[in-house]
């Protein structure tokens, strides 16, 4: 028997859909990435955002690279509280400022999303921008942290981020 | 080829070998047989070898064997590809799943065009007055367009009885035909068995061994307490080459009816939810009817004792659940370029040692020829079951059938959670489904579902058009994955 991890139910070995509730099975074993095949991942709803009790204030200062793959760029980070994203305006000059990255065609809006370093790591919170951010090709609701994990991949609006967390803590 | 018919492999000789080189080769073949032992009656290699000669030196018997030859060998291009979740399952004192994916391919060589045989059996029963009825005549006048004056054609009106509208007749003269149509009026009850059967005797006019034979029924309504005889009527149409979809239209028509009735022959049925969408529906179930690779294709399925068929779904060329009880499950007509398709859910009885299971699927198909030809197609497919196992992915496609199957599952669970008045449990499941849709990107039976959820709580039950609308919406689901058959 196997159980599926979205509902508790068990479900026969060898059953690749649960039953009960049509959450597919092989993805928490790992045995297969999960394709959607007739979809956008965009369409999912998100998974839940962290509850606030895990946004306590960080106590090391956590090294972070963005890399910019359609124009070469990277950014080599070290996020303290919290850095802005966007593009550079009269009133603000964000700490990563996608301004010659084509940020304005690819649809950045100049604050659109801020990475904040929080105890248990780091998180990603849109702020509202006009045509969003995506994270793993999740749509992420305004205003929500969202945690980021090496590797992952960031769409704010149209272009494309990948980033990179150095682990500098030593346990 | 049974080896015993093998007649130039017997004496060794190509198929082009003259008289001179097969008589040789008889004889020395036959002189390495001791005289004592040229006995045909105790000695079968001898009886073989005598055999090969006689059909092969005797001219006209060789050219009779020659012909039966090359048409088997052409026949026997049909692929059966055979694809599981898994090709290896552990030990286990418990019961397992594996599913079967079987696609019947056409052969490489050109489709034999059959010409159609075709009866439109149409409701004319008071409720299809109205936009209903004008619909209707317009989709046929399109059908009626696109036929050639080699196909037949009969189209049948019914409601508390048959009327033959346009009788059995090539299709010479479209304009008349659609003129006849139009003196159709609406009026009476529903009596399917009825129209079935005046349309079942029009088709039956015509050669049925040398047309493409189909029946296509429309209709809007529950019929009246006919319900058996038209049954019967669909098991005997299959041993007739009678093909048969039906297409409900509106929601006052009862869906199991309509299932049930095209299964014996392997057909489609399906939902109309508007009038002006039977154009398009009949149009896609006519495309590719009149190529023709196999008739009535059979599945025959003989699996190791401890392996059990627990559910049954034809992916291609249109989605339809399949109805497994009995020996032989009818899967249509391999038509035009698509593939037909099958998913099987196997259920593995508990195989505590190691071991390996015989899946023998046998498909069985009137060729067309010459004549009709019944062909029989095998494949063998091995499940091993080991104590030790690497790391196996099911194949992509098998995934994305079995979550659509999975949907359509379980919108048919909900509903017979209702029918038993579990309510809760029937509402808690809807809104999995109505979850697993907006994954998929179908927001609008994401919404039919809730909507349902609401209607479930106020009313106790889901509304017909609803129940509808989610019966044949994830049925439909198949098409939009690279397994459906919408991108001809």
């Amino acid at each position: 028997m196997i159980k599926c991890t979205e509902c508790g139910s068990s479900q026969e070995e060898g059953s690749l859909f649960c039953g009960e509730c049509g959450g597919f099975l092989l993805v928490e074993a790992g045995k297969i990435t999960a394709v959607l095949p007739f979809s956008e991942f965009a369409n999912r709803p998100p998974p839940p955002p962290l509850n606030q009790d895990a946004l306590a204030p960080a106590q090391a200062v956590q090294k972070v690279t963005l890399v910019v793959p359609s124009s070469r760029r990277r950014f080599k980070l070290d996020v303290q509280d919290e850095v802005q994203i966007g593009r550079a305006s009269s009133e603000l000059v964000p700490e990563v400022d996608l301004t010659d990255d084509d940020g304005a065609e690819k649809g950045v809006s100049r604050l659109h999303a801020k990475i904040q370093a929080v105890q248990s790591g780091l998180v990603l919170i849109d702020q509202d921008s006009t045509n969003g951010t995506l994270l793993n090709n999740y749509r992420l609701p305004p205003h929500e942290p969202y945690p980021l994990k090496s590797g992952d991949e960031i769409r704010f609006g149209d272009l494309l981020v990948h980033i990179f967390l150095t682990d500098t803590r030593t346990d | 080829m049974d080896k015993e018919f093998e007649y130039y492999a017997i004496l060794g000789v190509t198929s082009q070998a003259t008289l001179e080189e097969i008589q040789s080769a008889f004889a020395a073949l036959r002189a390495k047989i001791p005289q004592e032992k040229r006995d045909k009656a105790n000695n079968p290699a001898y009886a073989r070898l005598v055999n090969a000669y006689e059909v092969l030196s005797n001219p006209t018997r060789r050219a009779t064997y020659d012909s039966l030859l090359a048409e088997t060998k052409s026949l026997e291009s049909i692929n059966l590809v055979v694809t599981t979740s898994r090709s290896r399952i552990k030990i286990s004192d418990a019961e397992q799943v594996v599913y079967l994916l079987l696609d019947i391919l056409p052969p490489e060589q050109d489709a034999k065009q059959l010409p159609l045989n075709l009866s439109l059996v149409l409701d004319k029963s008071t409720s299809m007055q109205g936009g209903r009825l004008s619909h209707v005549k317009t989709a046929v006048e399109l059908i009626v367009n696109k036929l050639t004056p080699a196909d037949t054609l009969s189209i049948i009106s019914f409601s508390d009885r048959a009327e033959v509208v346009v009788p059995s007749g090539k299709v010479e003269n479209p304009l008349a035909i659609v003129g006849q149509l139009r003196g159709v009026q609406a009026s009476g009850g529903t009596e399917i068995y009825q129209g079935l059967q005046a349309g079942v005797q029009e088709l039956r006019k015509a050669d049925l061994t040398r047309h493409t034979n189909y029946l296509i029924l429309l209709t809007d309504g529950h019929t009246y307490g006919d319900a058996a005889q038209c049954l019967e009527l669909a098991h005997r149409m299959v041993g007739q080459n009678i093909g048969m979809s039906a297409f409900g239209l509106g929601t006052e028509w009862n869906d199991q009816f309509l299932d049930d009735l095209v299964a014996p022959s392997g057909g489609q049925s399906n939902f109309v939810e508007q009038p002006h969408e039977i154009v398009q529906h009949l149009q896609k179930r006519i495309h590719g009817l009149g190529t023709i690779y196999a008739q009535n294709i059979g599945l025959k399925l003989n699996l190791h004792r401890k392996v059990s068929i627990k559910y049954g779904f034809k992916l291609a060329p249109f989605s339809q659940p399949l109805i497994i009880d009995e020996e032989t499950v009818y899967l249509g007509n391999l038509e035009g370029h698509a593939p037909v398709s099958v998913l099987l859910e196997l259920k593995i009885g508990p195989n505590p040692v190691e071991t390996r299971l015989n899946l023998n699927l046998e498909v069985v198909a009137d060729m067309p020829g010459p004549q009709l030809r019944a062909q029989t197609f095998k494949h063998t497919q091995q499940l091993y079951v080991l104590a030790e196992l690497g790391q196996e992915m099911p194949p992509e496609k098998i995934v994305e059938a079995v979550r659509v199957m999975n949907m359509y599952r379980m919108n048919e669970k909900v509903w017979q959670e209702v029918e038993a008045g579990r309510l809760d449990v029937a509402t808690t499941r809807m809104q999995h489904l109505s979850t697993r849709l907006l994954e998929a990107g179908e927001a609008d039976l994401a919404q039919q579902a809730q909507q349902e959820i609401e209607q479930i709580s106020r009313a106790g039950t889901m509304s017909l058009a609803g129940r509808k609308k989610l019966k044949y919406g994830t049925r439909a689901l198949i098409d939009k994955t690279q397994l459906g058959n919408n991108k001809q």
